[in-house]
């Protein structure tokens, strides 16, 4: 593979005069054929026609030996030779015409009067000379002899020389015409190529908001510049999204740290008693784990996304989980006088899953839903079936719901609604991050549904583990 | 009780070995992993702290050579690569026990009091402090001889304290212990304050005397106030 050419239109030049140069071998190959099949044809009407007349010219001798009764003197010219043989039907020869100079038309017959050859053959003298011969067995005054006549086969092989000469003229002229007009075509064709690697070569990361250009977008070029774009698309929304992210995490990583620093340089102003400077010491230990506690959440997340969790699935009950995340935080709803209530009754609806991992997801929604709803609320966890093979399970609020433009964006990290309040909470923004990781790595969905000043719904929705259930059987005949 | 401690970072090393002098325990401080490794073959201790990583040769190196020279002395890494991978590799190893940096101090006492009880645990049927009584088998609490109605979580909250009495337990330790939370992720220090809340008022507010301290930006001890 030394020599394949480097270039694809260069590559493209080179099939076209490949299959170009076969197809005019064939083509070649099928017209000389036809050629030397047709002039051998003329050749044999002639042959027997030939036959016939020196049939007529033919006469006994004595001694058994024949001879011809006239002869044309212009038989001399010897494009119009005429080799004749007579034999007995005993392999005996009867007369050679002197053009042969002796040599033989073949070999001598049978004593069945079969000439041992096809009729007419092709063949070649002991002198090289080509002839086409044929023989006819034919009775003189009773006697029967074998007569063969033949006729050079000379210009009919010139002929055919001359054509393939022609040809082998022709041919190169039509390959480097069609080398030259492929090589055009396909540069023609591949130019759009180059002007989009040429772009595309500009396009860095600084530069994403680039585009390739789409000549007709219905064409296969025009397609893949459209792919392309598309993929530009989703690569400059992801490098936002990184921008945004390492932005908005420096943010957060800077608020404790700025805080402890502040706290501790204020302190060593002047002479603090003892238990001030303990306050002190607490103040600032607060915040080492409010750091700690967010490095550990982004840690989670990235070990998440390098998929480096592995879920330890068991078969589980959504609604005793929900009951367990319940009854973990019914506390903090305690607290601000809530009532969160579990509406579901069938404990049928299980889900294969990781405990720890779901129901931290369930609880995270919890923890949202207590901290945004006013006092006196009520928050209902409600386990469904959702259709055939899908179970929600809806954390539902009466807080103010979450308005229109916020609503896409609340599982990004670190998005908040509104973040002076979140941040007096302790909140990041990585809580809903965390439940729609836990929710899609079990297969599933999370949704919201809000309403402004009247709550909000968050919806997950997850593969319903299928389980024979004893109850639906015996009622099978419903 | 005599603590090797095996760590490159002088600020660390230097806080914890006071920390660990104010609660009665032998110190002595490797800088380097070859430091801890002749330490150890030339005197004798109750407990090596193996930070893993370490200039030169890692902390898992130094444990695994330890190890297969016959070392019985429980061994207490600190990573802080947080990866299951690196746990169970420290555990594979030979350590005894893992602490994920950055830890609490008093979660480090925890687990070395853990490692030097162990083999003879703590069980203790009834539990007391100053005037307050706890039975762990009748699940009843009495406070100057007046039982004290809790409940399941906060009986159990009162027990943890109770067994790590004048020591600070951490909100992580009561995560992890109490409730059975492993994942640090999960919002529980809300709820963890809540009820620590009630339990105050069922436990101190009525008295004079109050048991339950917050240490601030730490966690929680029980014990008498001077």
């Amino acid at each position: 593979m030394r020599f394949w050419p480097r270039h694809v239109r260069s590559r493209l030049t080179l099939w076209y005069v490949v299959v170009l140069g076969g197809v005019l071998v064939l083509y070649a190959g099928g017209a000389l054929l036809f050629l030397l099949l047709s002039l051998r044809e003329e050749l044999d009407r002639n042959l027997v026609e030939d036959v016939e007349t020196v049939e007529g010219l033919l006469a006994n001798e004595p001694g058994g030996f024949v001879s011809f009764r006239t002869m044309h003197p212009e038989e001399n010219d010897s494009s119009l030779q005429r080799f004749v043989e007579v034999w007995s039907p005993t392999g005996s020869l009867l007369y050679r015409s002197p053009l042969l100079q002796g040599q033989a038309l073949g070999r001598p017959p049978k004593p069945d009067g079969d000439t041992g050859e096809p009729e007419p053959f092709s063949q070649r003298l002991a002198n090289g000379l080509r002839v086409r011969t044929a023989s006819s067995t034919y009775h003189i005054e009773d006697r029967p002899i074998v007569l063969r006549v033949a006729h050079s086969e000379e210009g009919l092989w010139r002929e055919l020389r001359e054509f393939l000469w022609v040809l082998l003229l022709a041919f190169p002229v039509a390959l480097l015409l069609a080398g030259v007009g492929g090589y055009a075509l396909a540069r023609k064709a591949l130019a759009p190529i180059d002007t989009m690697s040429h772009r595309a070569e500009r396009i860095s990361a600084d530069r994403l908001h680039e585009r390739l250009p789409v000549g007709n977008p219905e064409d296969e070029l025009g397609k893949l510049a459209s792919v392309f774009n598309v993929m530009l698309a989703r690569l400059e929304a992801g490098f936002e999204q990184l921008r945004r992210f390492t932005a908005d995490a420096s943010h957060e990583l800077r608020t404790p740290l700025t805080a402890i620093r502040s706290v501790g340089e204020v302190a060593l102003q002047d002479q603090k008693s003892p238990p001030e400077y303990r306050d002190v010491i607490g103040s600032m230990l607060e915040e080492v784990d409010r750091l700690t506690r967010l490095v550990e959440n982004l840690l989670a997340l990235s070990r998440a996304d390098a998929g480096h969790i592995q879920l330890q699935r068991a078969d589980l009950s959504l609604l005793t989980l929900a009951h367990e995340a319940r009854s973990l935080v019914e506390v903090l709803a305690e607290e601000k006088q809530q009532r969160i209530a579990v509406d579901g009754d069938d404990p049928d609806l299980r889900v294969s899953a990781d405990r720890l991992i779901l129901r931290q997801a369930i609880v995270n929604l919890l923890d949202n839903a207590i901290k945004y709803s006013p006092v006196e609320r009520r928050i209902v966890i409600r386990v469904r079936r959702g259709g055939d093979s899908q179970v929600f399970l809806e954390v539902i609020d009466q807080g103010p719901g979450i308005p229109t433009e916020h609503r896409s964006r609340v599982f990004e990290r670190f998005y908040r609604v509104d973040s002076a309040r979140t941040r007096e909470w302790g909140g990041a923004g990585l809580g809903l991050s965390i439940v729609q990781w836990a929710v899609e790595a079990h297969g599933g969905e999370i949704t919201l549904e809000s309403e402004e000043g009247r709550g909000c719904t968050f919806r997950m929705s997850l593969p319903l583990t299928r389980i024979p259930n004893p109850k639906r059987n015996k009622g099978g005949t419903q | 009780m005599r603590i090797l401690l095996v760590e490159d970072e002088a600020k660390v090393a230097r806080a914890l070995k006071e920390g660990l002098d104010r609660e009665q325990y032998k110190v002595v401080v490797a800088r380097t992993g070859e430091e801890g490794f002749y330490l150890v073959n030339a005197e004798e201790f109750d407990l090596v702290i193996l930070d893993v990583m370490l200039p030169g040769r890692d902390g898992l190196q130094v444990l695994s050579t330890l190890r297969k020279r016959g070392l019985g002395t429980p061994v207490l890494i600190l990573t802080a690569r947080d990866a299951v991978e690196d746990r169970v590799q420290g555990l594979d190893t030979g350590a005894d026990d893992y602490l994920v940096k950055p830890f609490a101090f008093p979660e480090l006492l925890a687990r070395i009091r853990a490692l030097s009880r162990r083999g003879r645990p703590e069980q203790a049927l009834q539990l007391r402090y100053a005037d307050l009584e706890l039975d762990v088998v009748a699940r009843k609490v009495k406070r100057n001889g007046k039982e004290v109605d809790l409940t399941a979580r906060e009986f159990e909250l009162l027990e943890y304290l109770l067994h790590h009495r004048e020591q600070v337990v951490s909100r992580e330790m009561l995560a992890r212990d109490v409730w059975k939370e492993t994942s640090r992720a999960t919002p529980l220090d809300n709820v963890i304050d809540v009820h620590i809340a009630r339990l105050r008022r069922k436990v101190d507010d009525p008295f004079d005397r109050k048991l339950i301290q917050t240490v601030r930006g730490v966690g929680f001890v029980l014990r008498e106030e001077k």
